[in-house]
C-alpha cells in the first residue's frame, strides 16, 4: 500500500511540473506579444517627430518605455506629475518613464534584490550611501563609456565637472552619471533657542559649550530629551561627525569602517580611529554626558523620529546635514512651532568638505535595453528647465510657485510631491526654497573659503578582497563600540580593550593594509 | 496490471487527491524547486552570471561566519531559545487546551480562545513597540510602577541577564493561542467513551487529565514537537530583531544566528554569504531531525515522522 501511495505522489509531482512548466511558457510568450505591439503605434508618432531636438542622428523613431526605480515614498500626485513629464518627453525623445518606489522602511532589503534578481528595469538611483560601489563592483551598473556620454548626454557631458565625473569612478569605470550641484554633508547642530537665552547659556560654539547646555536641559526641563540620536544601523555616535570628523579634520572613508585620514595629510596614512587619544577623550565627553542625562538610557532601542521629536518639542537638540536642518526650520516656521530654533556650528574655521558627486547620482541598470533613450532621459531631467522643474518640485501652481529663476515658494499641496528621490537630478536649474532660513544658507555660504579639497576626494575602495573582515568588523562595531559610546558601558578603558580586542580578531588590520595599499597605488598614479 | 490498480487509485481517492494538491504544489514550488539555489552558498555571486553562471569560490562563504569568533555563542543561543521556547510554549498550551476544555461553558470557552489567539495577530514590529513603552527606563511603565511604590527603577534595556527570560515569556504570550487551538482540537477528538468509563470507575478530574486527556494528546504533542526540532537552528528573526535591534550591549544573550548573519551582512549585501549561513543552518536542522526522528523510532515506531 506504502508503495502505492509513492507512485501515486510521484505521478502526482509529475503532473504538476507540467502544469508549471507550462504557465512559464505562457508568461514567456506574453510578453513578447505586448512588445510586438509598440513599433504601430510608434510608427505613426515617429514619423512627424522632427522636433527631437536633442539629436538628428540618433534614430528615435520607436516609442520606448523607461522604467526608473527611486527610493523613498510614492509622491501622492504621482500620477498628475508623472503624466505631465512623460508628455514632455514624449515630444523631445519618443518616450514614457515609470517610476517605482521602494519605500524607506525596507528600501535597503529590496534595493539590492532588485538588481539581484536582474528585474526588468532602465533606470535605478543610486548613491554612496546606497551601496553604490558594491552594486556596480557586482555588474549590477552598466558601465558609462566617454562615448555614450558625450553622444546621448552632451548638456550633462559640458555642464559637469571632471571631478564630479572622477569621483563616480569605481576601479576606473564610471557607472553613474552624478548629480551636478555640490552639497554640504558636513553635521550641525539644531537646537532650542529660546531654552538657551531662558537658561542664559553661552553662544554654542564648542563642544564644551554644547555639553553645558545638554547639561542644563538635563537638569532643568524633565521631559525633554536635551539629545536624540537618528535611528538606524549606524556604527558611530550620531555625534562623531561634529566631534570627530569636523572637530579634527578627519575624513572617515565608510561610516562602516573604524579608519579615517587626515585631511591635511598628503599621504593618505590611514588610521584606526579606536585607537587614538582623541577617540579616547571624546568617550571620557560622552560618558560625562550620558551620566548626565544628556540622551535617554536606553537610547540604544528608541525608534523615535529625531526629526518629529524635536518638532514637537520631545528633544532639545539633533544633528544633520545643513539642508535636512534648513528645511526643518522652514516646516516649522510655516507651522508657527510654538518654539524658537537655531542652529549651531561648533567647529567654525575648520576645514569643511562637500559631498562627493556620488551623494546622488542614476545609474543604468547593466541589462538595460534602452541605454540610449535613458541617457537622453537624465540628460534632460539635469539641464531641461521645464522637465527639471516638473520632477524636482511638482506642478506649478499646485506644489510650487516660481519665484524668479532660482527660488520657489512651497504651496500647500507642496507635500504631495516630495519625499522620494529626485535629488539625482539636482542640477544648477534647481531652486531653492524662499523661506529657508537666511542664517542657515550664510553660514554655509561662509563655508566656502574653508571648503577643503583634498588628495584622497576621489578615491574608492575596492573591498571585493576582504568583504569577510568587513563584516566582522561591522559586526564588532556594532556590538563593542556603540553601547561605548553611548555611554553605556561604566569603565571606558576596559570597554575600549575589549573593542581593540575584538577588532582585531575580526582581522582589522587586513583591511588596514589592503586599503593602505590602494590608497598608496592611488597616490602614486595621480603624481 | 500494477498500472490498473493505480489508476484505480486515483480515480477513488480523487477528491482526496484533490484536497492534497494544492500542498503539494505549494512545497513543490516553494520548498524544493528553490533548493537548487543552494549552490549560491558556494559562489562568488555576480549579477551577470546569476545563480548558475557565477564563478565557484568553494567554502570561501562560509568564511565569515566561522572566522567571526561568534559561530559557537550565537548557535549555541539560536538552540537554547529554541528549546525553551519548545518546552515552554507546548507546556502552556497543553496546559491552556485542557484547562479551557474542562472549565466553563461554550460562551466562556470561545471567548477565551479568542482573547488568547489576539496576540498571535500582532506583529513583532507592534510587539517591540509595545516592550520598548512598556520596559524602558525613562518613561516606561514597569519603572514608572516601581518608582510610584518608591523602589528603584531597573535599567532593564542595558542588562543583558534580564532577556532570556523577557524573550521566553513574550514568545509563550503571543504563540500561547495559536498552540492552544490546535491541542483543543486534539483532545476534542478524544473518544468520550474513555471519559464515561472513567466516571463510572470513579476517577476524579485529575485522574481523568492525566490517565486519559494526557496520553491521548502523546501523538500530537511528538508530532508538533518533531516539527519544532526540525527548526531549532532558525531563530525567530522578526522576534529578536524587533525586541533587541541594534542593542549590542545585549548581544551576548541575545544573538542568534539570523539576526548575526543579518547585521554582519546588511551593509555589503553578499548573497553568497548569507546562503552560506543558510545552509549551515539547514544542515544542523537536518542532522537534529533524523537523530530525533530516530530516538523517536526506537521509542515507538509508530510515533516517528517517517
Amino acid at each position: 500500500m506504502l508503495r502505492k501511495n509513492r507512485t501515486i505522489m510521484f505521478a502526482l509531482v509529475l503532473t504538476f511540473v507540467m502544469i508549471l512548466s507550462a504557465c512559464g511558457g505562457n508568461t514567456g510568450t506574453n510578453t513578447p506579444a505586448k512588445a510586438t505591439n509598440n513599433p504601430e503605434v510608434v510608427n505613426d508618432k515617429g514619423n512627424d517627430s522632427d522636433n527631437a531636438n536633442s539629436s538628428d542622428t540618433i534614430d528615435i523613431s520607436k516609442e520606448v518605455k523607461l522604467k526608473m526605480i527611486f527610493v523613498g515614498p510614492k509622491p501622492v500626485d504621482y500620477d498628475s506629475v508623472f503624466a505631465q513629464i512623460n508628455t514632455k518627453l514624449k515630444e523631445k525623445i519618443n518616450a514614457t518613464v515609470e517610476g517605482e518606489f521602494l519605500d524607506w522602511s525596507d528600501w535597503a532589503q529590496k534595493y539590492p534584490l532588485k538588481l539581484a534578481a536582474n528585474e526588468d528595469f532602465d533606470l535605478i538611483y543610486s548613491a554612496n550611501w546606497a551601496g553604490y560601489n558594491d552594486q556596480a563592483l557586482k555588474g549590477g551598473f552598466l558601465e558609462l563609456t566617454e562615448e555614450l556620454l558625450t553622444t546621448y548626454m552632451p548638456q550633462t557631458w559640458a555642464a559637469m565637472s571632471d571631478v564630479s565625473w572622477d569621483q563616480a569612478k569605481v576601479n576606473g569605470k564610471l557607472y553613474m552619471v552624478p548629480q551636478n550641484r555640490g552639497e554640504s554633508v558636513e553635521k550641525l547642530i539644531l537646537y532650542r533657542e529660546d531654552l538657551r537665552t531662558k537658561y542664559n547659556l553661552p553662544e554654542i560654539n564648542s563642544p564644551e559649550a554644547y555639553a553645558n547646555y545638554l547639561k542644563t536641559i538635563a537638569q532643568n526641563e524633565k521631559g525633554i530629551a536635551p539629545f536624540t540620536p537618528e535611528t538606524g544601523d549606524w556604527k558611530y555616535h550620531n555625534l562623531d561627525r561634529v566631534m570627530l570628523k569636523q572637530q579634527k579634520e578627519w575624513n572617515m572613508f565608510d561610516m562602516d569602517l573604524p579608519f579615517a585620514f587626515k585631511l591635511a595629510d598628503e599621504t593618505g596614512q590611514v588610521f584606526n580611529v579606536y585607537e587614538t587619544p582623541e577617540f579616547k577623550d571624546l568617550l571620557v565627553y560622552y560618558k560625562d554626558l550620558a551620566d548626565n542625562n544628556a540622551w535617554s538610557k536606553n537610547v540604544l532601542n528608541s525608534k523615535n523620529d529625531h526629526q518629529a521629536d524635536f518638532k514637537a518639542g520631545k528633544t532639545a537638540s539633533i544633528t544633520h546635514n545643513n539642508g535636512t536642518l534648513g528645511s526643518l526650520m522652514t516646516l516649522m516656521l510655516q507651522e508657527n512651532s510654538p518654539y524658537e530654533v537655531a542652529i549651531a556650528d561648533i567647529n567654525e574655521g575648520k576645514k569643511k568638505s562637500i559631498a562627493i558627486s556620488t551623494q546622488n547620482g542614476t545609474s543604468i541598470h547593466a541589462t538595460s535595453k534602452n541605454v540610449e533613450r535613458s541617457l537622453m532621459f537624465v540628460d534632460l531631467m539635469q539641464n531641461d528647465k521645464e522637465l527639471h522643474d516638473l520632477m524636482m518640485y511638482g506642478t506649478s501652481g499646485v506644489h510650487y510657485e516660481a519665484i524668479g529663476d532660482d527660488k520657489f515658494k512651497a504651496l500647500e499641496k507642496n507635500q504631495n510631491f516630495t519625499g522620494f528621490s529626485n535629488w539625482n537630478f539636482n542640477s544648477p536649474l534647481n531652486r531653492d526654497n524662499e523661506a529657508f532660513p537666511q542664517e542657515v544658507s550664510d553660514l554655509v555660504n561662509s563655508w566656502d573659503a574653508s571648503v577643503y579639497h583634498y588628495a584622497l576626494e576621489t578615491f574608492v575602495f575596492d573591498n571585493s578582497q576582504v568583504k569577510t573582515e568587513i563584516a566582522n568588523v561591522g559586526n564588532v562595531m556594532l556590538r563593542y563600540a556603540i553601547p561605548l559610546e553611548y555611554g553605556v558601558i561604566k569603565d571606558i578603558d576596559k570597554g575600549l580593550e575589549e573593542l581593540n580586542k575584538q577588532l582585531d580578531s575580526a582581522g582589522l588590520d587586513k583591511i588596514q593594509t589592503e586599503l593602505q595599499a590602494q590608497i598608496d597605488a592611488f597616490l602614486a598614479n595621480k603624481k | 496490471m500494477k498500472g490498473h490498480t493505480l489508476w484505480k487509485d486515483m480515480k477513488n481517492y480523487r477528491v482526496l487527491l484533490l484536497m492534497l494538491a494544492p500542498a503539494v504544489a505549494f512545497f513543490f514550488l516553494f520548498a524544493y524547486i528553490p533548493m537548487a539555489g543552494i549552490i549560491i552558498a558556494f559562489k562568488n555571486y555576480d549579477y551577470a552570471g546569476g545563480v548558475f553562471g557565477s564563478a565557484w569560490n568553494g567554502l570561501n562563504n562560509f568564511r565569515f561566519f566561522f572566522e567571526s569568533g561568534d559561530a559557537w555563542r550565537v548557535t549555541r543561543n539560536t538552540a537554547l531559545y529554541n528549546i525553551a521556547f519548545i518546552v515552554v510554549n507546548n507546556s502552556l498550551q497543553i496546559f491552556a487546551a485542557i484547562m479551557l476544555f474542562e472549565v466553563g461553558g461554550k460562551w466562556f470557552r470561545k471567548i477565551m480562545q479568542s482573547a488568547l489567539f489576539l496576540p498571535y495577530f500582532i506583529s513583532w514590529v507592534v510587539v517591540g513597540a509595545i516592550a520598548y513603552n512598556l520596559l524602558n527606563y525613562d518613561i516606561g511603565t514597569v519603572n514608572a510602577l516601581l518608582r510610584g511604590f518608591g523602589l528603584q527603577p531597573i535599567d532593564i534595556y542595558n542588562t543583558p541577564s534580564y532577556w532570556p527570560y523577557i524573550l521566553v515569556i513574550v514568545s509563550a504570550w503571543k504563540s500561547l493561542g495559536y498552540g492552544t487551538v490546535m491541542y483543543l482540537a486534539a483532545i476534542s477528538g478524544i473518544d468520550t467513551e474513555m471519559y464515561e468509563a472513567a466516571e463510572i470507575d470513579g476517577a476524579n478530574i485529575f485522574q481523568r487529565i492525566m490517565k486519559v486527556t494526557i496520553p491521548n494528546l502523546y501523538p500530537t504533542i511528538i508530532i508538533l514537537v518533531l516539527l519544532a526540532v526540525g527548526n531549532i537552528f532558525r531563530g525567530d528573526f522578526g522576534m529578536f530583531y524587533n525586541m533587541i535591534g541594534n542593542n549590542g550591549l545585549l548581544f551576548s544573550t541575545t544573538d542568534v544566528i539570523d539576526t548575526f548573519v543579518f547585521r554582519s551582512l546588511i551593509t555589503s549585501n553578499d548573497i553568497g554569504m548569507s546562503a552560506a549561513a543558510g545552509v549551515f543552518q539547514s544542515v544542523l536542522g537536518f542532522a537534529t531531525i533524523l537523530t530525533v526522528n530516530y530516538a523517536v523510532r526506537r521509542y515507538d515506531k509508530d510515533r516517528a515522522l517517517f
